[in-house]
């Protein structure tokens, strides 16, 4: 048989062996070939609204050095998987340099080959993937692509560079092997079974503490008890490295810790599930931990940044109403009543309000709950908008008494005031005490006056008119359209008139739409992101699933013989997927959901919704890789009696 | 009384095209406390008859008589139940699970059948002590000689004292004293339990620890050997002798 024959022969013969390796093969081509064809697609660059492709950019770095890694990882297995196979050719005389050209050529038909057809299903997909991406920013477009030859090109030449990567690591696998430990090696367990050593009892324990510092610190970051940038960055910096290494130390350590600890209390007798979860746990995840410190650290990474932007993408409509109480907020008298006209004009129905606005100083220490020195902000003597209490709905003021109107929760976070206390204005030469009463949510005037968050004053209408004796009011003025559907026409009166530069003048609309854009397409490059490497972590979990079944089927052989059925062992195998699985998946959600609740109010005013859908999405998809998984080892455990 | 009744049975592998005869037409009975020892050259079927009367394996045709109970017609299920309560096994590999210690290998058979948890500790603590494996208990299988692992197999197979136990060349990987003391520990537990073994060698100093050795050839009996009042030597002889007859390549032109 000449050398041509037997590559053939093999490659038909270990096609159903390599049945994986195409399928992570064809996914990661379509996935970046798609990825790449939208990069270069006219339609993303053209349109000056979107700002996506910088975002791109930096997302298909990304995105190789993940495939890369992926691939490395997949190819690695297989490799494995025919470790007898290299050893046999090896046996009957052929030099390694043989071999590996030997493999080298099956492995470019079988490389390329799906390459051709990863590229064709990516082109088929980009298009959906566009249509999509269309739908989140709110962009009327039709999908229409052109095969782009860079996109082609680029492909090619990352797919090629990874080849060649791939070629290289099994070069130096074969090169390593003698003949003998080409024949062992997948029947050698990984890491040999030995007792808890002192160092990993102190591991086991570490890594708990480590982690729980790691959320504490993150629940207080922005509490208020860390006020200079320095310490933010010391808290965050600890939170980080203290998480991650817990993580690592978690796998290494406590897994076998508390399996250990539990082992211990059933003194030799398990049943079971335990015996297939537990004990296979115990010695498994410790040889895993950097692998699984790694997908459960970018996996809460991915599911953190998902939860972040959608909380913004899904708070843009009130960031408007806070932005802009009315549908359109005009700070000059004047204008706004030029713009009303323009209005009734074109036909516009809308109504119309004013309110007076002071800016007063105030003392507010009284009020105030933490102490801000190190934040350039005089508690004694501070510059709050005034308005009077008719401008507020349904709110009747004592002469004396004072209320504030509008906060966010970024500003919650840092200044949180008291329910009562008193308040002083300053004016020029006298002071007037004032007793403050507590703090409503809605903003009343746009954010020009509050300077981005601070709440706005709100005091009887005697008190107002005293004030504005002293001090000058500027007039804000707010616009409400009848007929909510034509804002965006409204919208370009609002921009010929030129009110649209600059951020005195705002348009409700304006703000929700250009907030929905941007964010929708930061959500969209860390969904593909976040999707890309869900699928891919999924994956590398699910062949080391693969793997670890081939090594545990003389077990199952065992277990079968001394008269388990077939159900008894699923179920223990159901058990024992629900850790591998679930145990990163739940450490993954745990540090995002840490990760977001220390920051969330930056992005955003609403946190469970969005943050729950994220999590309950990326747990749905995850968790059909551990079904995929369990289907696998029903198929071995078939097999193995 | 006879608790194993096996009527001619047959098992062939390989399609309608090339098929391979392993056993043809063979009866067995074994009775309650018997030591049967079945014994053949490389290729002659025996194995396999431990698998097809251990339920591993099933027959082509024949019937197969454990305990009253008819196995050959059941359900994987069900024969994963009948195993469960009634067969006990011993392997040459061992076949112990590396990611379990000693003594939770051996208490495996008892966690399947739901046995007390205090009467499961009872019963390993008397056996561990026959076998003298109470030392190695919380070891893992990779700490432990062969020897201790085959005593681990054989405490194992008898923990939940089970009607028959099979022992597939439980000497096989053994160097002989640890061999031996196996055998010695076997036949004792035979003696003191009552209990009925069928094993497989083609070791004849371990066929003369047995009472009764059945000689297999191209799947059929060829002769079977009973040790009566003889010693054990003598018995050794008789088996030797045999073997010799049966393991010539005869040329039948």
């Amino acid at each position: 048989m000449s050398i041509n024959q037997l590559i053939l022969r093999n490659l038909k013969k270990n096609l159903k062996n390599y049945y994986l390796y195409v399928f992570a093969l064809v996914f990661s081509v379509a996935l970046y070939f798609s990825f790449v064809t939208l990069q270069y697609d006219p339609a993303m660059s053209q349109d000056g609204s979107v700002k996506g492709s910088a975002g791109l950019m930096v997302a298909s770095v990304l995105l190789i050095v993940i495939v890369a890694v992926f691939l490395l990882y997949a190819n690695a297995l297989f490799v494995k998987r025919r470790s007898q196979e290299i050893g046999l050719f090896q046996l009957i005389g052929m030099t390694k340099n043989r071999i590996f050209r030997l493999l080298t050529i099956e492995n470019l038909i079988i490389y390329f080959g799906s390459m051709a057809v990863g590229i064709f299903i990516g082109f088929a997909v980009s298009k959906l993937i566009l249509m999509g991406f269309f739908k989140i920013v709110n962009v009327d477009e039709v999908a229409d692509l052109h095969f782009s030859m860079a996109a082609l090109a680029q492909t090619l030449i990352v797919f090629a560079g990874i080849f060649l990567l791939i070629m290289a690591t099994m070069y130096i696998f074969i090169r390593k092997q003698s003949i003998l430990s080409l024949f062992r090696v997948t029947s050698s367990t990984q890491g040999k079974v030995k007792k808890l050593s002192i160092w990993e009892h102190i591991m086991g324990i570490l890594g708990i503490v480590m982690i729980a510092s790691g959320y504490y610190v993150s629940t207080q970051l922005f509490e208020g008890d860390i006020t200079t940038i320095n310490g933010l960055f010391i808290a965050m910096t600890f939170i980080l490295a203290s998480t991650i290494i817990g993580t690592y130390f978690f796998y290494k350590g406590s897994v076998r810790f508390v399996s250990n600890l539990l082992r211990k209390r059933k003194a030799g007798y398990m049943n079971i599930n335990e015996v297939l979860s537990l004990s296979s746990m115990m010695f498994r995840m410790k040889s895993n931990a950097l692998l699984l410190t790694v997908i459960t650290t970018v996996s809460a990474l991915a599911i953190g940044l998902l939860a972040l932007s959608y909380i913004s993408l899904y708070s843009a409509e009130s960031l408007a109403e806070n932005r802009s109480p009315d549908d359109f907020s005009i700070t000059n008298e004047e204008k706004a009543l030029a713009f009303s006209e323009t209005l009734e004009d074109e036909g516009f129905d809308h109504s119309y309000r004013q309110v007076e606005v002071l800016q007063a100083r105030f003392n507010v220490e009284d009020i105030l709950d933490v102490d801000l020195e190190d934040m350039n902000f005089n508690v004694e003597n501070t510059t709050i908008p005034v308005i009077s209490e008719t401008a507020v709905p349904e709110l009747d003021l004592e002469a004396e008494n004072m209320m504030m109107t509008g906060y966010n929760d970024i500003m919650q976070s840092y200044i949180s005031l008291k329910d009562n206390g008193e308040v002083e204005w300053l004016s020029e030469n006298d002071s007037v005490k004032l007793s403050y009463q507590g703090l409503r949510e809605d903003y009343v005037i746009s954010s020009h006056y509050t300077v981005g968050g601070l709440p706005i004053g709100v005091v009887s209408e005697e008190q107002f008119m005293d004030m504005k004796e002293k001090l000058e009011p500027s007039i804000y003025t707010g616009i409400n359209l009848e007929d909510d559907s034509r804002n965006e026409a409204a919208f370009q009166l609002f921009e010929e008139a030129g009110l649209a530069d600059g951020i005195e003048h705002r348009s409700q609309w304006y703000v929700e739409t250009s907030q929905k854009q941007n964010m929708g397409a930061v959500m969209f490059i860390v969904a593909f992101l976040g999707l890309t490497f869900l699928i891919t972590s999924g994956c590398i979990l699910y062949f080391k699933q693969m793997d670890e079944g081939e090594d545990e089927k003389d077990s199952y052989t065992i277990l079968r013989k001394l008269g388990f059925t077939r159900g008894d062992l699923l179920r223990g195998i159901q058990g024992k997927q629900l850790f591998n699985f679930g145990v990163p998946l739940l450490i993954g959600l745990l540090h995002s959901y840490f990760a977001v609740k220390s920051g969330w109010f930056f992005f955003g005013n609403e946190i469970w919704t969005p943050m729950l859908m994220v999590m309950g999405v990326y747990t749905a998809l995850y968790s059909i890789f551990g079904l995929l998984s369990v289907l696998y080892y029903k198929k071995v455990i078939k097999e193995a009696l | 009384m006879s608790l194993l009744e096996a009527r001619k049975i047959h098992k062939s592998y390989g399609n309608k095209f090339m098929k391979q005869h392993v056993l043809e037409g063979i009866d067995v009975t074994i009775d309650k406390g018997e030591f049967v020892t079945i014994m053949g050259a490389s290729g002659s079927g025996k194995t396999t008859l431990l698998n097809v009367l251990s339920s591993i394996d099933r027959v082509s045709h024949g019937s197969i008589v454990i305990n009253g109970q008819e196995i050959t017609g059941q359900k994987d299920k069900q024969l994963a139940e009948f195993r469960k309560h009634h067969l006990g096994f011993i392997f040459q590999e061992y076949n112990l699970l590396d990611t379990l210690t000693v003594k939770e290998n051996i208490l495996l058979p008892l966690s399947i059948s739901k046995t007390d948890r205090k009467e499961a500790q009872q019963k390993f603590k008397v056996l561990a002590e026959e076998l003298g494996i109470q030392d190695v208990q919380n070891k893992y299988p990779n700490e432990i000689s062969g020897g201790q692992k085959q005593r681990t197999s054989a405490a194992r197979a008898f923990i939940h004292e089970p009607s028959i136990i099979f022992a597939d060349e439980p000497t096989g990987a053994l160097d002989s004293k640890s061999a031996s003391d196996l055998l010695g520990k076997l036949s004792g537990l035979n003696e003191t339990r009552e209990a009925t073994i069928a094993m497989v060698t083609h070791d004849p100093v371990a066929a003369s620890y047995s009472s009764r050795v059945i000689f297999i050839r191209d799947g059929q009996i060829y002769t079977q050997l009973h040790k009566g009042g003889q010693t054990r030597e003598a018995f050794l002889k008789d088996i030797m002798k045999t073997q010799g007859v049966l393991g010539g390549v005869s040329y039948e032109h």
